[in-house]
């Protein structure tokens, strides 16, 4: 499994790894960029199963991405990661074709539920 | 600053400490920024733009830094490096972020979070307002959160003169956050 994850914070990209990592998904299998922008050129020349990125970052922000994703790949699952803030506008990524979002803060068990739905139980 | 606007900054602390760290955050006191207001080791600023300007700013002794790394990225370490930085600036976003909920009314958008590293060093807030700063320890250590919003009503003459006012609203004891 092939997991691409988008944030501008090494903090979050690093949280999010080793949740994944406690799910079977070893470093290797997980690339990472900054912005919306590094992501697009990532998702453009490798094959993803997974994208979990953030809303508000640099650049290119998280829907944004997204849009561009959908023009690419309708079907990878993608996670938006938002703000309590940000969340009236889920309708918006929603209406972009998101798979599913998680709203930070959030505690780790959130998380692994929110990545257990995700990664195939196969690779745990 | 309308003491008001105060009070979503202190929930979103206590949420994000919460939540992300598994610790509760207990309020010291509150009081108008002064020169001699505690500013710790690491200190992350978030600007806030849109009907009101202005910033929020954390900020968290060495002890809470690195238990918040800790915690988070899962390694011990003793010197603030760069993922202490990244971690208590992504803190701060989350606090701004939350807070951001309860003031829909002036529509913010938030700027990404600066750290400063170290005590000696000054944080300029818009010169309409004077910030909040409130003071929280935890078990790991003091932290401090500090607001300042610059509204319309703040730029008034006569909200200028409520300064007393709010002196003594802060004097009150603190609620339980």
């Amino acid at each position: 499994m092939k997991v691409l994850l988008v944030d501008d914070s090494g903090t979050m990209r690093t949280i999010q790894k080793r949740m994944f990592a406690k799910l079977g998904v070893p470093d290797e299998a997980i690339s990472e960029a900054a912005d919306g922008q590094q992501a697009l050129q990532l998702f453009e020349s490798n094959h993803f199963d997974l994208v979990l990125t953030d809303w508000n970052m640099p650049n290119m922000d998280g829907l944004t991405l997204l849009k561009e994703i959908r023009k690419r790949n309708e079907k990878v699952p993608v996670i938006m990661i938002t703000t309590e803030a940000e969340r009236a506008r889920v309708v918006s990524a929603i209406s972009a074709g998101v798979s599913d979002y998680l709203v930070k803060p959030f505690s780790p068990d959130a998380l692994e539920a929110k990545l257990r739905r995700w990664v195939p139980a196969g690779v745990m | 600053m309308d003491v008001r606007y105060i009070n979503p900054f202190i929930q979103a602390a206590c949420q994000v400490f919460h939540t992300m760290l598994g610790t509760r955050i207990r309020r010291k006191s509150l009081l108008l920024k002064q020169s001699d207001c505690p500013t710790y080791d690491v200190t992350a600023v978030v600007g806030l733009s849109g009907e009101a300007t202005g910033s929020v700013v954390l900020s968290v002794s060495r002890p809470v830094a690195f238990r918040v790394v800790e915690i988070l990225l899962g390694y011990e370490t003793t010197e603030i490096n760069a993922d202490v930085a990244d971690a208590v600036g992504e803190l701060a976003n989350m606090i701004a972020g939350a807070a951001k909920t309860q003031l829909q009314n002036f529509q913010l958008s938030l700027g990404l979070p600066n750290v400063v590293v170290g005590r000696n060093h000054s944080l300029f807030f818009p010169t309409t307002v004077r910030p909040i700063c409130v003071v929280f320890e935890c078990d790991w250590g003091p932290l401090a959160i500090e607001a300042g919003l610059a509204t319309s009503q703040t730029e008034s003459p006569s909200c200028r003169e409520d300064a007393s006012q709010q002196e003594a609203a802060l004097a009150s004891p603190p609620v339980k956050s």
